[in-house]
């Protein structure tokens, strides 16, 4: 079986995962943004992993499942992931606390906005992650970019979790507010109130994997989700079990689900 | 009367509505959404309007759109998916292609590889930005190679930095045929392609009504979710034509009465 992996690295869970493959006998390659052109070319895989959330990767997996070749997570969800205005309204219809969203240009950010809303979290509309986050704590704090249309998160103060699952598996982890995936974490035993909002989460579009991270905020205790990921890295996965070896075998199952279905279908 | 939003960019709202705004007016009350001024609360939205309309495509217009059919069962002309599909050179072409319309073949493909045909037009491929078509044309070893000042921009530089150009193969075509339409009217039309002629308005005239045409347009409609637009199409030289534009946002001021024919078009849709 031919896999191809849609990873703007070919390091990391990339490397670890194509291993494993290799070592059950597939053939694997793996398409960065130097060697990905998204045409027919592609069609020589049985199906692809969407490792990253780049347009070009994006693209790649819409193309695919276009043309009948599975791509897991698949598209739609990992760009609603990769978008937070779109993530967003999921979380909301999921009935989740987010923060409050603003969105507008610097001059209009300047006219409008109370100055009792700072601090503030400025995000790529498009990311994931704490990739392109600041902190902005007074107008000082704008890049006077009179062009760009700023998404902005009220900072919510509180107790910042990163919560994986695979499966059924989940592994809480405590961390630092706004540092990466990789900064170090405190593994602690689930609460139940983050278990249900990871279930609702991965129940809505049926996951595999996955993370959110969460914060409890310090005044009310309740819980807000700030962040969601389709496909994490797992560097801080505190927890037993590989995350290598187990989101290696569920991306073989759903293949093989996906895989069966289709063929029912084209006997219909 | 019917209360109308007007979801609108400063460069539409200066040049491009005045007498759509001019005779909406008079039949219904207008408030307008400037993308430029404008602060989204999520948690605070609250719309009186019967219809909205969306003159533009930027990032805060579109995710004002996405808010409101999120939050209200108000009615949006043109819907944020019509309008992203619209935008989207690549997703488009994906998605007609898979509908059995015909589209110039094309490739996402890195900076420095080749595309899997030799005439080409490099395109911008994400078009939601108010700027102008700036081709520069190459002929190499007899092959016809055009690129968007635009598309190069971007594959470079800037916040897109994409690193990869869309590639549209080349279809050599006499005439660029445009077909509005408003609701389930059409209005067609040819000119002179840009490539040879970048005054596209002076060779622009209209013509009869070419069904083959007006069927594909109704199914693009239906496909992208649009009720207001315009198709390009270019034809080759074994007749067959391909769609070379989508737009969700297209000028009527083109079409005779375009602007009051829009505006009642809208009143009428409020009113269902």
């Amino acid at each position: 079986m031919n896999i191809g992996i849609l990873s703007k690295r070919t390091t990391n869970f990339t490397a670890k995962l194509r291993n494993y493959y290799e070592q059950e006998d597939y053939n694997v390659k793996i398409y960065t943004k130097k060697n990905l052109s998204v045409n027919d070319s592609l069609m020589e895989n049985d199906f692809f992993i969407l490792k990253s959330k780049k347009l070009q990767f994006l693209y790649a997996g819409y193309f695919l499942e276009a043309n009948d070749i599975p791509v897991i997570p698949n598209t739609e969800i990992s760009f609603k992931c990769k978008n937070r205005i779109e993530a967003s309204f999921i979380l909301k219809s999921l009935g989740f606390n987010l923060p409050q969203i603003f969105l507008g240009t610097f001059e209009a950010i300047k006219q409008e906005l109370d100055k009792s809303c700072f601090p503030l979290i400025s995000k790529p509309i498009m990311g994931s992650g704490s990739r392109g986050v600041k902190v902005i704590n007074s107008f000082r704090d704008f890049k006077k970019d009179y062009n760009k249309i700023f998404y902005l998160e009220k900072f919510i103060v509180g107790i910042h979790y990163i919560a994986y699952f695979i499966n059924d598996h989940l592994c809480i982890c405590e961390k630092k507010p706004l540092v990466d995936e990789h900064a170090s974490v405190i593994l602690i035993k689930t609460p139940s109130d983050i278990r249900d909002i990871i279930l609702k989460w991965k129940k809505k579009y049926n996951l595999l994997f996955g993370h959110l991270d969460i914060v409890r905020e310090t005044t009310t205790n309740k819980l807000y989700v700030v962040d969601v990921g389709s496909f994490p890295e797992f560097s801080n996965w505190k927890c037993k079990d590989d995350p290598v070896s187990s989101v290696g075998d569920i991306i073989i199952e759903r293949y093989e689900t996906i895989r069966n279905k289709q063929s029912i279908k084209s006997k219909k | 009367m019917i209360k109308v939003g007007l979801i609108i960019d400063k460069y539409h709202l200066e040049k491009k509505v005045n007498e759509f705004l001019g005779y909406l007016k008079t039949v219904a009350y207008v408030s307008i959404y400037l993308e430029e001024s404008l602060l989204l609360d999520f948690s605070k939205l609250n719309f009186n309007e019967d219809i909205f309309f969306v003159k533009g495509k930027g990032e805060l217009l579109l995710n004002l759109v996405k808010l409101i059919e999120n939050e209200t069962s108000i009615p949006v002309i043109n819907s944020s998916k019509a309008i992203w599909l619209c935008f989207d050179r690549f997703l488009n072409s994906v998605l007609l292609k898979k509908a059995g319309i015909k589209t110039p073949d094309f490739s996402i493909s890195p900076v420095g590889v080749s595309p899997p045909f030799n005439d080409y037009i490099i395109k911008n491929v994400i078009d939601q930005k108010n700027y102008a078509f700036k081709p520069k044309i190459r002929k190499i070893n007899g092959h016809l190679q055009v690129s968007d000042e635009r598309a190069i921009n971007e594959a470079f530089k800037g916040k897109e930095k994409y690193e990869f150009f869309y590639y549209q193969k080349f279809i050599k075509s006499k005439w660029e045929y445009k077909v509005y339409s408003i609701g389930e009217d059409f209005y067609f039309y040819k000119q002179i392609p840009v490539l040879l002629n970048p005054d596209k308005m002076k060779s622009r005239i209209e013509i009869n009504p070419i069904p083959e045409l007006k069927d594909k347009v109704i199914k693009i409609k239906h496909l992208l979710e649009l009720k207001v637009t315009s198709v390009d199409f270019l034809k080759s030289k074994d007749s067959v034509y391909y769609v070379s534009d989508v737009n969700s946002t297209p000028n009527f001021n083109y079409i005779k009465n375009g602007p009051k024919i829009v505006a009642n078009y809208l009143i009428e849709q409020a009113k269902k």
